[in-house]
């Protein structure tokens, strides 16, 4: 089966800081890793050196379900470089039930087809040589 | 804020261009001898200097105190504002704490940058990890999705922005420091067919990246006074909100801190969004006008659209609104391009607009917006509210 991915093989690495290095260490092993605050019960993305909820620097990494939906999306007719030649593409913002929303990139999915609401699933692709989450519909 | 005790007394802008291949000191020096040359006071009168950031010579770790080498300044106050396009308007209120505060008396307000010609920004952050693997088209790409979800929740009038853009652009035409590229009459039907970026932004929906440079003196009325000055202009409410319900980790996307910082320059200023006699909004994207008229108050949640339809924009109309060109039709002069809406409040509040000149200028609104970020609006958002002095 063919993947529906404008920017496959052309994504560049994402560029590490020492209190992110969880989150990318769990990529590697295809696992999207969250920071959660049990002190707020509450989980934070992108990752910080501190939570955004108390201030404190109690955090723990929890594993998402992978689930989501689309909260916004843009198709996008041009990349910035290193991109280069690459039909529309689709950017979403997901929301997952985890609370929190990360923007990348939905796949398999072709630019007409993307909803606001639409329900969305994990995948993973290489950015560099660094797995990379994003989503693809979940039927 | 209100005490009309701060005067703003004098003010350049430098003509906007293209990949000018001046240097952002050249720009930076021309705009400082412009306002004093405007205000007619002496060089030696300056004592602070408020600058924003810029793209140019972000690797500058000491922007301001070099800068002001270059100009020539000794100072007893010296600060640098990195609020993007939020800087400058920002710079009028740091200035006016600063002088009330004891620590200087006169305050260049200077905003320069070259940003099509020489660009050392490295904004890295988020962007690094999660931003550039995606592709996204940099501040199109956010309002792409910022544009979509308003869609969603409001329904987005494309007449609207469309009318909007010729607005700003009929306005241009009569603004002789307007970047000579966009100088060229705009319909709605152009603003329609441009090409489109990141739907639903299209090219016409955002600013061009330009060079140039605007200056401001702000002192003390009083001492305004001593050195007479003939005219001059009052900061009498000023609100700023920065990374606006931050911790929010699913907030409403098109709620944006102009809501915040808006009702606190009213308050100041004791006044309503209806008493505003003209409107200088930070135009980086069309939708960003519309949102603001929301989240000012000149219109509900969700009528933003209808207002700009109902009501006449222009410089003769009943709420004049970016009669510069706004930065869309007259180029975003980089990190200065926030100056832009703030020296064409203060000309107009000063009867120096010329054919533009809008009627009623006892009072204006300038608003500023900096940075965006992680899957958001934007970051910076501030308000300013202007009165002539009678």
């Amino acid at each position: 089966m063919s993947t529906l991915d404008p920017l496959a093989g052309q994504r560049p690495a994402p560029a590490p800081y020492n209190f992110t290095q969880p989150f990318w260490d769990g990529a590697r092993e295809r696992k999207l890793l969250l920071q959660y605050d049990p002190d707020a019960g509450k989980c934070q993305f992108y990752p910080r050196p501190i939570s955004v909820f108390s201030g404190r620097r109690n955090l723990e990494w929890r594993e998402a379900s992978g689930r989501g939906t689309v909260y916004t999306y843009t198709v996008s007719h041009k990349a910035p470089a290193p991109f280069k030649n690459v039909s529309p593409f689709v950017i979403v913002t997901v929301e997952l039930p985890e609370g929190v929303r990360i923007m990348t990139n939905l796949i398999n999915c072709p630019p007409d087809r993307v909803k606001i609401g639409m329900p969305v699933r994990l995948a993973w692709v290489k950015a560099g040589d660094m797995n990379f989450p994003v989503f693809e519909p979940d039927p | 804020m209100n005490d009309r005790d701060i005067a703003i007394i004098g003010y350049y802008e430098s003509k906007i261009e293209l990949k000018s291949g001046r240097h952002v000191y050249d720009l930076a020096g021309e705009a400082m001898a412009g306002a004093v040359a405007h205000a007619g006071i002496d060089k030696s009168e300056i004592d602070g200097f408020a600058v924003s950031s810029c793209f140019s010579d972000a690797g500058n770790p000491f922007y301001a105190p070099v800068l002001a080498s270059y100009l020539g300044l000794e100072l007893d106050w010296c600060q640098i504002t990195d609020l993007g396009g939020a800087s400058a308007s920002g710079n009028v209120a740091r200035a006016a704490a600063a002088i009330r505060a004891g620590m200087c008396d006169t305050v260049l307000v200077l905003a320069a940058d070259a940003q099509s010609s020489e660009n050392k920004g490295a904004i890295g952050a988020f962007r690094s990890e999660f931003q550039y693997p995606v592709g996204i088209m940099g501040p199109p790409g956010y309002f792409g999705l910022l544009s979509r979800r308003y869609d969603h929740q409001y329904g987005l009038d494309l007449k609207a922005l469309g009318k909007l853009a010729v607005t700003q652009r009929n306005h241009a035409l009569m603004n002789d420091k307007a970047c000579e590229k966009l100088r060229r009459p705009l319909t709605v039907e152009e603003y329609l067919a441009s090409p489109m970026i990141s739907d639903p932004i299209r090219m016409l929906d955002c600013v061009m990246v330009c060079d140039g440079a605007s200056a401001l003196l702000v002192t003390t009325t009083a001492r305004a006074r001593e050195l007479g000055a003939r005219k001059m202009v009052h900061p009498i409410g000023y609100g700023e909100r920065i990374n606006h319900l931050e911790a929010e980790q699913c907030p409403d996307i098109t709620a944006v801190g102009h809501s915040i910082a808006g009702a606190r320059a009213l308050k100041a200023a004791g006044l309503t969004p209806a008493q505003i006699q003209s409107f200088h909004p930070y135009d980086d994207f069309l939708i960003a006008i519309v949102l603001q008229l929301e989240q000012l108050g000149f219109c509900n949640i969700g009528r933003g659209c209808r207002f700009v339809m109902e009501h006449d924009l222009s410089h003769r109309g009943d709420l004049p609104l970016n009669t510069g060109g706004g930065q869309i039709s007259a180029g975003q002069a980089g990190l200065a391009g926030g100056a832009h809406n703030l020296v064409e409040a203060v000309r107009q509040l000063f009867g120096e607009a010329g054919a533009r000149q809008v009627q009623r200028r006892d009072n204006a609104m300038v608003t500023g917006i900096g940075w965006i970020p992680y899957g958001r609006n934007w970051g910076s958002s501030t308000v300013l509210i202007l009165e002539a002095a009678r």
